[in-house]
C-alpha cells in the first residue's frame, strides 16, 4: 500500500508538474516574468488537490470495479465539472491578484481555458484508470498463479501413487498363513511392511529423494511380494553407486516396479522376470523397468490411468523435462522407460 | 460337501485350508493354482464349491466361469477387487475379502445350499458386457433359441448365452423344462395360465406376462407331461 501511495504521488507531481512547467515557460516566453507565474503555482496546487479529491471518490465509491461505460459516464462527467471548478478558480484568483477581470472578460478565453483544463483532467482520468486496472489484472493474475500453484500441490496429492491395496491385503493375508508356518519369517514381513507404509505416508510429498532411499522401499516391496509369488519372481537391479546418489520423485520407482508386478509377472503362471536398470546421460538420468508379460490390450483402463497419473505427476515436479513410455521393448518382455533430469 | 481352493497364492491357499478344519461339512478335493488348473480340477472332481480367488495369472475368475457348462457354488475370495462383483446382482454371491476372519467364513459356509441330488445343471453364469449374473435355473422362466445362442428369461433380465437351446435342454431337468416350440423351452413352474388358441394349439401364459405359443403337436404332449 505504501509503494502504491508513493508511486501515485510521483505521477501526480511529475505529471501536474509538467503540466504547470509548459505553461510557466510558455507564460515567461510570451509576456517575460509575469504574475501569472504565481497563477500558474496556484494552478499546479489546486489541481493535485482536486484530482487528489476525486481519486477518494473513485476509492471510496468503487467506481473501478464498476461496469466500464459507468466508468466512463462518470469521469466524463467528473472531468466537464473539474473544469468548470478549475477554470472559475483561475478565474477568481487572477481577479483577486490583479483587482478586475482583465483578459477574462472575454468569454472565448474563458470557454478555452475551461477546454484545456478539462482535457487535462480527462487524460489524468485516463492515465488513472489505466494504472489502477493494469495493477488490478496484475494481482489477479498473481492470485491466479497462487491458485494455480495450489491446485497443482492437491492435484499431485489426488494422483499421488497410494500403496495398492491389493498388495497390502494380500500381503496381510499372506503373513496370517506365514505366523503358522514359519513365525520368524513373519516377523521380518511385518517389520517390511511397516517400513513400506512409513515410507508411503512420511515421505516429503512433492519433492525428491535419493535414488537409495526409494530403493530401499522398493526393495522391501519385493521382498514381500516374492513371498507371495515364490519362485514365480525373479529380480534384476543394476543400478550404479553413482545413480543411486541421484535425486528422484519419491514414489517413482515404486510405481514402476508394482506396475510392472501387476501387470507382468501377476498375470503371468510362469516364473517371471523383473529388472531395473538406470544410466546417467548427461544431464538426464534413464531408467529402464522391464517385466516378462505382454502389453494390456488399449482397453485396459487400469494401466492407462496409472500411466497418465505418473505422467501427470511426472509434469508438475518436472514440467517438460521429463518423460515416460511403456514399450513391449521385445517378444514376451515390457518396458517402461522414464527420463528425467539427473539431479544430484 | 467337495471343495476346491483355488487361489494362485499358496500361503492363502493353506490359510484358507487351515480355517476349513473347523467346517468338518467342507472336505477339500483339491486346490488350484490358476484357472487353467481348476478348469481341468472341475471336470475331473465335480465340486460342489469353489473358493475362487478373482485375480489369477493367465485366467481370472470370470474368464473360468465363462468356461464351466454347470456352475458349482461360488465363494469369492478377494483381497481387495470387491469392485469386479459389483458386476453381480446385489446378494447374488457371497464373498470373503483376504485376510478371511473365521466368523466370515461360517457365514459364508452356513448359506450354502445343500447339493441338490439331481444331475442336472443347478446354475449358469451368464456375462453381458459390463454386468453378470450366476442364475440359478430354477429362476429361468423361458429359454429361447437364437441360433447358436439362447436368451434366457429370469428375473427382469433377458440375457443371451453362446450354449444351444437343444445343449441346454439336455442338461435341464426334464420334468421341469418342457420344449414348447422349436424356439422355446418354458420352466412349469413359472406357467400361470393355459389356454386353448384358435389352430387347436395352445397358449402358455408366463407369471412374467410372457405367452408362449404351442402347436398342437406340442400340445399334446404338453398335457401328456402333466397329467401324470
Amino acid at each position: 500500500m505504501k509503494r502504491t501511495g508513493k508511486f501515485y504521488w510521483l505521477c501526480q507531481i511529475c505529471g501536474w508538474g509538467a503540466y504547470t512547467v509548459v505553461g510557466i515557460s510558455s507564460s515567461v516566453l510570451e509576456h517575460g516574468w509575469t504574475r501569472d507565474v504565481w497563477g500558474y503555482t496556484f494552478f499546479f496546487l489546486y489541481n493535485i488537490g482536486l484530482t487528489h479529491l476525486l481519486r477518494g471518490i473513485i476509492k471510496h465509491r468503487h467506481w473501478a470495479s464498476l461496469p466500464l461505460p459507468q466508468v466512463l459516464l462518470r469521469l466524463g462527467v467528473a472531468s466537464v465539472a473539474i473544469g468548470v471548478i478549475q477554470a472559475a478558480l483561475v478565474v477568481g484568483i487572477y481577479t483577486a491578484l490583479e483587482g478586475s477581470l482583465g483578459v477574462w472578460r472575454d468569454w472565448h478565453a474563458v470557454a478555452f481555458l475551461w477546454t484545456g483544463v478539462t482535457i487535462a483532467t480527462t487524460v489524468w482520468n485516463i492515465l488513472y484508470l489505466a494504472i489502477v486496472s493494469l495493477r488490478h489484472s496484475r494481482e489477479a493474475r498473481r492470485q491466479q498463479n497462487q491458485m494455480q500453484i495450489a491446485l497443482g500441490n492437491a492435484e499431485l496429492r489426488a494422483l499421488e501413487a497410494q500403496l495398492n491395496p491389493h498388495f497390502l491385503f494380500n500381503c496381510l493375508n499372506s503373513i496370517r498363513g506365514m505366523i503358522v508356518e514359519d513365525a520368524a519369517h513373519a516377523q521380518d514381513m511385518v517389520t517390511k511392511l511397516a517400513n513400506i507404509l512409513r515410507y508411503t505416508l512420511q515421505r516429503d510429498r512433492n519433492h525428491t529423494v535419493p535414488i537409495e532411499t526409494e530403493l530401499e522401499a522398493v526393495s522391501d516391496y519385493l521382498a514381500l511380494e516374492a513371498v507371495r509369488f515364490e519362485d514365480r519372481l525373479r529380480i534384476h537391479i543394476d543400478l550404479t553407486e553413482e545413480v543411486r546418489r541421484l535425486e528422484i520423485q519419491a514414489m517413482l520407482l515404486q510405481t514402476l516396479v508394482e506396475n510392472a508386478i501387476n501387470h507382468g509377472v501377476e498375470q503371468s503362471p510362469e516364473s517371471g522376470l523383473l529388472s531395473i536398470r538406470g544410466v546417467r546421460e548427461g544431464e538426464r538420468l534413464r531408467i529402464e523397468v522391464e517385466n516378462t508379460g505382454t502389453l494390456q490390450n488399449p482397453e485396459s483402463r487400469s494401466t492407462q490411468i496409472g500411466l497418465a497419473n505418473a505422467r501427470e505427476r511426472l509434469r508438475i515436479l518436472y514440467a517438460e523435462r521429463a518423460t515416460l513410455d511403456l514399450l513391449a521393448s521385445q517378444p514376451g518382455r515390457v518396458t517402461a522407460t522414464l527420463l528425467i533430469p539427473a539431479i544430484q | 460337501m467337495k471343495a476346491l481352493i483355488v487361489d494362485d497364492e499358496r500361503l492363502a491357499r493353506q490359510e484358507l485350508r487351515r480355517l476349513l478344519l473347523a467346517h468338518s461339512e467342507i472336505e477339500i478335493c483339491g486346490e488350484a493354482r490358476s484357472g487353467e488348473e481348476a478348469l481341468a480340477c472341475i471336470r475331473r472332481q465335480a465340486p460342489e464349491v469353489l473358493f475362487l480367488d478373482i485375480q489369477m495369472p493367465g485366467m481370472t475368475a470370470f474368464d473360468l466361469l465363462e468356461k464351466l457348462e454347470d456352475v458349482p457354488q461360488i465363494i469369492f475370495t478377494t483381497a481387495f477387487d470387491i469392485y469386479a462383483l459389483r458386476a453381480f446382482e446385489a446378494g447374488a454371491i457371497d464373498y470373503l475379502v483376504k485376510p478371511v476372519a473365521p466368523n466370515h467364513l461360517a457365514a459364508a459356509i452356513s448359506r450354502l445350499r445343500p447339493p441338490a441330488s439331481a444331475s442336472s445343471l443347478q446354475r449358469v453364469f451368464v456375462k453381458e458386457s459390463d454386468r453378470c449374473w450366476l442364475v440359478q435355473t430354477t429362476d429361468i422362466y423361458l429359454l429361447e433359441s437364437e441360433g447358436n445362442y439362447t436368451r434366457l428369461y429370469f428375473g427382469n433380465e433377458r440375457a443371451l448365452i453362446p450354449r444351444s437351446l437343444s445343449a441346454l435342454e439336455n442338461r435341464l431337468d426334464s420334468s421341469v423344462f418342457f420344449r414348447a416350440s422349436r424356439r422355446h423351452l418354458i420352466n412349469l413352474r413359472w406357467v400361470a395360465a393355459v389356454e386353448p388358441d384358435v389352430a387347436g394349439g395352445l397358449v402358455i401364459k408366463l407369471k412374467p406376462g410372457i405367452d408362449v405359443e404351442m402347436s398342437r403337436r406340442r400340445a399334446a404332449l404338453f398335457r401328456q407331461a402333466l397329467s401324470f
